[in-house]
């Protein structure tokens, strides 16, 4: 093992504003499902960023397999920034390198404005179809597209027109109940933002960005993302 | 979302009838709903969405830890979609623990990724499969009383 040299910190990047305040309680780590997946947990993490062993931590599968669900920083007696850092880890992995499918799905999403790259055509014939299937049973029931001016603008999650479309009725049938103003986009209407995930920031505020775009252009009142 | 389906049943826009679901029924916070609402935006969503469910269901019970302290699914932050499968499964176990110990046959999860999670993965993983999963906008579509209207 080599010598750990102290002016390797200065270098450190992952150890954010306050990880130097940890007390080493091990409450994060304690309160954590994931504790000693990879022989990590998150005490030793914020351990590691201190040091300035970042690339450790990013090399390693810790980031990935902890779901970033905050429950260690809510119990952190020192209010450490945990997300911050292990979400920055994330994003300081080679994109080629991000687990599975997730990056694929940002490009994805990007490219074509919906992570599974479902077609605009196919999109708005997928919701006139269902839509006529629902009227059948909900007199003069149709998928606003577009409908500018409508009060509540909403987004989709491509889960549901890619694999489980008659899922979207659930919605439906509560905004036809209500006699409720609302639209989808024809584009970009992809609820999920996988940059979230990825530590992509760039590519999360470009989908951000044509969802707020989107719903300027349509003048609603309101965005909804139901999920 | 909550709010929306909060304020649909306040003002009676939507009519519900509680008698559908008389099973016991179960709600789990989502993280993103719950702490990380409250640590950026100041408000985590916890009373509403058990306000909603319990307009549609006559018997509730509450999972233990809860609201800020529930546990994750364990699908959370992309896990559903990452390959650590055998990870995400054990992260699971807690979960799965905490809705078998309330004894519901019915749970509510507001997040597609939560839903996925518990419906097609832990229930079968952790046998549990007589509990029945819906989103909350499920629960309250599936507990609507609809006068079609002609337009």
């Amino acid at each position: 093992m080599e010598p750990l040299l102290l002016s390797k910190r200065e270098r450190r990047k992952l150890a954010g504003q306050y990880a130097e305040l940890c007390l080493t309680c091990g409450t994060c780590a304690g309160g954590c499902p994931v504790t000693g997946v990879d022989g990590l947990d998150v005490r030793k993490v914020v351990r590691l960023a201190v040091l300035g062993l970042d690339q450790e931590i990013v090399d390693s599968k810790f980031p990935w397999v902890c779901t970033l669900c905050g429950r260690c920083e809510h119990a952190c007696p020192m209010n450490i920034d945990l997300l911050k850092l292990l979400r920055s880890a994330r994003a300081m992995r080679d994109r080629d390198k991000v687990p599975g499918v997730l990056h694929k799905g940002v490009e994805m999403c990007l490219k074509t404005g919906n992570n599974v790259g479902i077609p605009e055509e196919d999109f708005k014939f997928l919701l006139e179809d269902l839509g006529a299937e629902l009227a059948e049973e909900l007199p003069g029931f149709e998928v606003p597209v577009d409908k500018k001016g409508a009060k509540y603008l909403f987004t989709i999650n491509s889960k549901e027109p890619f694999a489980e479309p008659e899922d979207m009725m659930f919605w439906w049938r509560i905004l036809y109940a209500a006699g409720e103003s609302w639209t989808v986009a024809s584009k970009n209407w992809e609820g999920v933002n996988w940059g979230l995930f990825t530590g992509d920031d760039a590519a999360m505020k470009e989908i951000v960005g044509r969802l707020v775009q989107n719903y300027k252009e349509l003048e609603c009142e309101y965005l909804v993302l139901p999920e | 979302m909550h709010d929306l389906l909060k304020q649909y049943l306040e003002e009676g826009r939507i009519k519900v009838d509680k008698s559908i679901h008389h099973e016991l029924t179960t709600y789990h916070d989502p993280c993103n709903y719950g702490r990380k609402s409250e640590r950026a935006f100041g408000h985590g969503y916890y009373e509403e969405p058990r306000w909603v469910v319990q307009q549609c269901c006559e018997n509730f019970v509450d999972m233990y830890p809860n609201r800020a302290n529930n546990f994750c699914c364990g699908a959370g932050g992309g896990a559903w979609a990452a390959p650590y499968v055998e990870e995400r499964i054990f992260y699971g176990r807690v979960k799965a623990k905490q809705i078998k110990d309330t004894g519901a046959k019915l749970l509510i999860a507001p997040c597609h990724n939560c839903r996925d999670q518990i419906m097609k993965s832990l229930r079968k993983e952790y046998d549990f499969m007589d509990v029945e999963v819906k989103y909350l906008w499920e629960l309250v579509a599936d507990s609507l009383i609809i006068e079609p209207r002609e337009e």
